[in-house]
Formats: structure tokens, sequence, C-alpha cells
């Protein structure tokens, strides 16, 4: 018998007999009339929910499942903030079968519950980790040319000329141009890198999927060749001279019969 | 089951649909097979998700929930998408962003980074769309804790996001959000979001979430 089919039975067996659950059955009745006590009891369910998770989440070493875990902690105390004030409009009306002391004390009691959301640990805020792990720069040496004196007594080399603007003007639109050419370039390559980090996660998935198949494949051949090597004994069985002979000659017979019988 | 639900879909009775579905998925498993039950499930949820979206919600879920105990996360990305577009259709952000959450931590299970990656980043778009920037930030924080992600171009993709998000700058959210090609490597539910970021006050959500930021001034203080 397998662990499912003992489950199945199991939840069969349990609503056959949910009638007898006295818990359940009690529960109900109490609560039926009274909202706010319905209401309440559903809210403290959810903070030990809540409770529970975020001890898991402080428990538990892998970050991925803690960011999980902080943040159904809190949408959890969103959610029952939201119903924090249904609950205190509901406090406020009264409910037969509910003393004065009781109806005066549940604001209180609302208060008390709010403290109780409120307490709930929600992931502490670390601050963000400092980015390591990037190697020391190389220093260069940032080598500056002395002032040559030759320079100081013939200034006119270095002053522009006409020519040499054109120049200048010529290189800075090239390097303009090289510098779109390597933006595009760039972009293109974010893409590829993108998409080939995509095809290695979908490759990854499929590895296990293709072992399957080969396994499953191997499977079927081995028990197709054992079928094939059973047929082929089969056939020669039937086709055995000594059973065909037999059989023509009981043909003949059945034949002789049948044209006796119209004769 | 399935060609049953099937039917019944055509027929037009959703509640049949699922418990079809719902049946085929138990059927598999009894059988010893629930990988093709999660499947089952999906396919229902696939065709209730025009009629009923909150029960295709459930079925999403379901089948995400027998995948992960089979440890077959890898085998539920697909139905996390499709979970996470039907809650922003619903427009739940909180349930997209915490769904895609989910996504980061199966694909944390299978060491599929860039997938992690890129669900952490969809789920802080996510929050800020909602217009929460203290839990996109809570949540910024929670996911740098994992090193993959802190090293990660999604990372700093959002770190210049967060940061215009907190300079109230609507201009510098947009040059981020156009000129990032993280972001354009999304799932296009999330681009959608993102293209239209910023939405609401800006003012009002970088002064909600500024009690948050001088907490963050203390502790690095501190640490100083």
């Amino acid at each position: 018998m397998t662990v499912i089919s003992i489950l199945t039975r199991l939840d069969t067996l349990c609503k056959k007999y949910e009638k007898y659950d006295l818990e359940k059955q009690g529960g109900a009745q109490d609560s039926s009339n009274d909202a706010f006590l319905k209401l309440y009891k559903l809210m403290e369910s959810d903070i030990e929910a809540a409770l529970q998770k975020s001890s898991d989440a402080s428990i538990e070493k892998n970050r991925a499942a803690v960011a999980t875990l902080n943040a159904e902690v809190r949408r959890a105390k969103a959610s029952m903030r939201n119903e924090i004030s249904h609950l205190q409009k509901l406090a406020h009306k009264k409910v037969k079968g509910v003393t004065k002391e009781e109806l005066a004390a549940r604001p209180d009691i609302v208060l008390g519950l709010v403290g109780k959301i409120e307490a709930i640990p929600e992931g502490t805020i670390m601050g963000i980790k400092p980015k390591g792990g990037k190697p020391p720069a190389i220093p260069f040496e940032i080598k500056m040319d002395g002032v040559n004196p030759e320079d100081l007594i013939h200034p006119e080399q270095y002053q522009d000329t006409e020519e040499s603007k054109g120049f200048r003007e010529v290189v800075q639109k090239k390097k303009g141009k090289q510098d779109e050419g390597l933006e595009v370039i760039s972009e293109g390559l974010e893409t590829l890198k993108n998409m080939a980090q995509d095809i290695n996660e979908e490759l990854s998935r499929q590895v296990p999927l293709v072992e399957e198949i080969d396994s499953k494949v191997d499977k079927a051949a081995l028990d197709l060749g054992n079928t094939n090597i059973r047929l082929k004994d089969t056939i020669t069985k039937l086709r055995s001279s000594r059973n065909f002979c037999i059989d023509i000659v009981l043909m003949c017979v059945v034949l002789g019969i049948a044209g006796y019988l119209y004769k | 089951m399935e060609a049953a639900g099937g039917l019944a879909k055509e027929l037009g009775n959703w509640t049949e649909v699922a418990d079809f579905y719902k049946r085929a998925c138990e059927l598999y498993a009894e059988s010893g097979k629930p990988q093709p039950g999660a499947d089952a499930l999906a396919r229902g949820a696939r065709a209730l998700e025009d009629a009923v979206p909150d029960e295709a919600v459930r079925l999403y879920l379901d089948s995400c929930a027998i995948l992960e105990e089979e440890d077959k996360e890898q085998l539920a990305f697909d139905t996390y998408r499709a979970a996470t577009n039907l809650y922003l259709k619903l427009q739940r952000f909180e349930d997209a962003a915490n769904m895609l959450l989910r996504w980061g931590l199966a694909a944390d299970k299978c060491k599929a980074i860039q997938s992690q990656c890129k669900a952490y980043l969809s789920a802080i778009i996510t929050y800020l769309y909602a217009q929460d920037l203290k839990q996109a930030e809570q949540c910024h924080v929670d996911c740098t804790q994992i090193d993959v992600f802190l090293q990660s171009e999604q990372n700093a993709c959002a770190e210049k996001l967060l940061q215009a998000y907190r300079e109230a700058d609507p201009e510098e959210i947009k040059y981020v959000v156009s000129k990032s090609s993280t972001i354009q490597h999304l799932d296009h539910m999330i681009i959608r979001l993102a293209k239209q970021l910023p939405t609401g006050d800006m003012k009002a959500i970088a002064s909600a979430s500024g009690n948050i930021q001088d907490n963050e001034l203390d502790v690095n203080n501190c640490i100083c």
C-alpha cells in the first residue's frame, strides 16, 4: 500500500466521521452569533502562523528562504492591519449573550491584538552588505612630462593652425562614430549574454528530462528485443514442417467430406 | 478526467472543470506520478484563468506546492510565471511579489542564478509599482544578503531605481528604466509595469519610507 493511498483513505475516513469532531462543532456553535469573536479567533490564528514563519526565518540558514519568509510575514501583517479597523467596528456592536463588562473590555482586547501584530518580527534590516571580492586596482604611475626648456624658447610650435584644427575635428568625429559603434556592439553583446544565460538554464532544466527519456527508451528497447525473440520462437514452432503436413492432410480430408456431402 | 475537464470548460461548467482537473491530479498522485498531476493542475488553471481567476490561482499554487514537495522546482518555473502574471492581471501586487520571491527561492535551490536574480528584481519593481517603497527597500535589503544577487547586474539596476525613488526624481526613474538592458530582459508583464513607473505621488511615497531610511543611516553610522 503506498503512502498516497493511505492518505486518501485517511481523508475519506475523516470526512465520514467529521460530525463527531466535538472541537469543530463546539467552536462553530459558539461563534455562530458573534462576528467579533469569529474575526478575533481568525486573527489570533493568523498571528500564530505569522509568528511561526518569523521564528522559522530566524532559524533558516538559506538566505533566499529567509527573504521569502520575511516577505510573507510582512504581507500577513499588512492584511491583519487592514482587518483591525473592521474588528474595532465590531467591538462596539452589541451582541446577545455578551455582558456589558465584556463589551466594554473588547476595545482593549483589540488594542492588545494590535500590539501583538506590531510585535511580530519581520526580519531585521541589517543594511546592505558592502560589495566585496573586487580585485584591487593595479596602481599605475602617471608620468608627468617635465617642461622642456626648448619649448619655452619656441612656444609657437604648440599654437593651433587651421590644419591642425581641421585634423582635430576629424579625429573627434571619428571617435564619436567609434563610440556609437561600440555602444551598439555592447548592447548586442549584453543581449547575447542574457540569451546565453537563459539558454544555459533551459538546457540544465532539460538534462534530467532527457536522461529520463533515455532510460525509458533503453528499457523499451530491451522489452522489444525480448518480445522479438519470443515471437521468433513461436513462429518457428508454428511453421515446423510436420505441423504443416498435418494441416494439409486435415484440410484435404475436410474438403473430401464436404465434396461428398454436397454431391 | 482531463478530457472531461476540457469538455466541461466548453460547456461553461466552471466548478466541474476545477473538480475534474483536481481529480485527475489525485489519480496521477495515486499512481505514483506527481509531476503529471501538477501539470494537470496547471492546465486546469489555464482553462479557468479568464472565467474564475481565484480558482485558477488556487490551482496554480497547488501545482507549485506539489512540485516543491517533489524537489522538482525547475519544472515549476512556468507555473510560477503564469501565477505571477495572473496576480498582476488581478492587480494583487503584494501576492505577485510574494510569488516572485517564492520563484527566487525555487531558483536558488536549483542553482538557476539568472532566474533567481530576475525574480528578485521583478519583485522590487512590483512593490514600486504598488507605490510601496518601504516594502521594496526591505525586499531589496533581504535580497542583498544573498551573495549571487549582491554581485549581479540586477542588484545594480535595483539600487539605481531605489536611489531615484528616494530622491523622488521621476525623470531619473524613467531614465534608469529606459537605459537598463537588465529590465528589458525580464518577463513582458514586469517590463510593462516598469515602463509605467513612477506611479502615484513621488513625494508622498518618498516621505512614507523616510523613517526606514533614517534607520538605515543609524545602522550604517554604528558600523562606521
